[in-house]
């Protein structure tokens, strides 16, 4: 096995070359104008536009496009069941039986399937085109505190070792004779003699890994280094803060618009 | 270098003190073997050495404990950092997960020492020669097998240069072949005398290859102190749950059978036996 960065698609492209924040504050600003500006299809239009392009510049495009398609489907389909036919009144479009489909319902779920769409996708685009060791070191620069960095990095590579320990219980507990398979009672009753050794050894794991963080100076205060170097450039700065502000701008005027009429009438 | 006075530790509703009155002193650039059957207190002692006894413990500690100059029961574990290494028996609990390879795993305590970029990358790739780790570098500490995970804990350690390395039965959880590298690397340590070094084993035969000193904890007490061939030689071993080695056990069955005369030093290495032998 070689190094596993998560969900991290290796390739040489340009945006996984951009330093985190740079692609953070992108994603950020997309998402702004996607949740912010008015219009069922808006989300649609920013995906298009803002997430495509990029993710194909970033060879991983049709990952994005499986991976977003499978989380938001099944959002999507309750969205769909639940705002369409139960929004209180309405157009009605279609009736099927006692149940009416009813047009302001259907697009309040379209727009909400977007939106959760934009969101996906953004989390997907920056985790696959960016190591996630580099993107807590950026984290941490911007003053996110340490602790936060150590649970999303371990978190990633001790739950697959983790599972790896539940196959072994798993495979010595039925080496004993435990039956695993089978009916749902047989399976609930198997999962005690799995789920105790494992949380037992766990707790001796979790005092020890605490233990040799603490000795590894993980506790102590002051200025930090990195072996990992972050590549930035003067226009990446530049433009993180232009497409900060923009975000800003999109939200601000958002909420002046929302509020506005009633002030002035 | 390490200065125990007087050291008594209870563990948190222990009714038994897991060290009992202990005094120690160790002086810098010595290789300090602690040996003792299971329960002896060699991992307690190894815990107040790196002071997570009692600042991550808890329990009830008395007497005098310091070590590199640092007051241990007084200081706070951020500061003893720097200061002690420890290495323990299960090598993969001591990776951190926080980091995606060998090298930059080494890396993570410098890292928090903020050493700087330079200094920090020809430190590593010194540890990473000295514990025969430099072809694996680039590889994911998690791909490794347990002896080369527990060389690594060690390198991790060695790379802060604490002025005390402290090794709780590094070799316990590994297989002969991962014990073997191990202790290659422990033999080249005890050889630079660079770093005081304390190592709990069980493993009598190594332990009388490279140590200067051994000492036999029982009950959470010294019970024997002084050269590797005087203690380990000794006939007392037995009674405190230990075993001789083996060219000890071959010597003194050939005394019993009245093939040797000579009872004055008994063999611990395989070399001495040899020797004895001849
Ligand atoms: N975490 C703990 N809590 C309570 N008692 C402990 C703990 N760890 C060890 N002990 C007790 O302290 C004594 C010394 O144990 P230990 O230092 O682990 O010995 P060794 O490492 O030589 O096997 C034993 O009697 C053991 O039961
Ligand atoms: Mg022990």
């Amino acid at each position: 096995m070689t190094v596993n960065y998560g969900l991290y698609v290796p390739k040489q492209s340009g945006i996984h070359s951009l330093h985190p924040l740079t692609k953070l504050a992108y994603l950020g600003f997309c998402l702004a104008v996607s949740w912010v500006i008015p219009g069922t299809w808006t989300p649609y239009l920013v995906f298009l536009l803002g997430i495509v392009p990029l993710s194909a510049l970033g060879q991983v495009l049709p990952n994005i496009l499986s991976g977003a398609f499978k989380a938001v489907l099944p959002f999507a389909i309750s969205l769909f069941v639940v705002q369409g036919f139960f929004w209180p009144e309405g157009t009605v479009l279609q009736q099927i039986g006692p149940f009416s489909l009813k047009e302001e319902g259907l697009f309040f779920a379209i727009r909400g399937a977007g939106r959760i769409l934009m969101a996906v996708s953004t989390f997907l685009l920056l985790s696959y085109t960016t190591r996630p060791d580099e993107l807590t070191l950026a984290l941490g620069q911007l003053g996110v505190p340490n602790s936060i960095a150590y649970v999303i990095l371990s978190t990633l590579q001790i739950i697959p070792r983790f599972q790896t320990k539940a196959t072994t219980i798993l495979d010595a507990q039925r080496s004993r004779g435990l039956e695993t398979e089978g009916s749902l009672r047989v399976r609930a009753r198997a999962l005690l003699p799995l789920v105790l050794p494992l949380l037992l050894s766990s707790i001796v794991d979790i005092e020890e890994r605490a233990i040799a963080l603490e000795v590894r100076a993980f506790g102590r205060q002051g200025p930090k280094t990195s072996l990992l170097v972050l590549h930035d450039t003067p226009w990446q700065r530049l433009l993180r803060w232009l497409l900060l502000l923009a975000a800003l701008g999109v939200i601000v005027w958002r909420i002046y618009a929302a509020l506005a009429p009633r002030f002035l009438s | 270098m390490i200065h125990l006075r007087d050291v008594t530790y209870f563990y948190p509703r222990a009714t038994v003190p897991a060290l009992a009155g202990l005094s120690l002193d160790v002086p810098a650039g010595q290789f300090c073997a602690v040996i003792g059957a299971n329960g002896a207190g060699k991992s307690t002692l190894c815990y107040t050495l790196a002071g997570f006894v009692p600042h991550f413990y808890r329990g009830k500690l008395t007497g005098q404990v310091e070590v590199a100059g640092v007051d241990v029961p007084a200081a706070s574990l951020a500061a003893i950092a720097g200061q002690v290494g420890l290495v323990f028996a299960n090598p993969f609990n001591q990776i951190t997960g926080a980091r995606f390879t060998v090298r930059e795993e080494i890396a993570f305590g410098l890292e928090n020492l903020g050493v700087p970029l330079d200094e920090m990358r020809a430190r590593i790739d010194d540890i990473l020669s000295f514990a025969k780790l430099t072809e694996l570098a680039e590889r994911s500490p998690f791909a490794l097998s347990g002896g080369q995970q527990q060389r690594l804990a060690i390198a991790s350690v060695l790379v802060m240069r604490p002025p005390l390395v402290v090794l709780d039965e590094p070799t316990s959880q590994l297989d002969p072949i991962g014990s073997k590298e191990v202790f290659a690397v422990l033999r080249d340590l005890a050889a630079t005398d660079e770093a005081t070094v304390v190592l709990a084993e069980q493993k009598l035969e190594w332990v009388a290859v490279f140590a200067d000193r051994v000492i036999v904890l029982h009950e959470g007490r010294i019970v024997a102190d002084g050269p590797p061939g005087d203690v380990l030689a000794s006939g007392d071993l037995t009674q405190y749950g230990l075993q001789p080695t083996r060219y000890t056990q071959a010597a003194r069955a050939a005394l019993a059978a009245g093939l040797r005369r000579d009872s004055a030093e008994l063999p611990v290495t395989l070399e001495e036996a040899v020797e004895y032998f001849k």
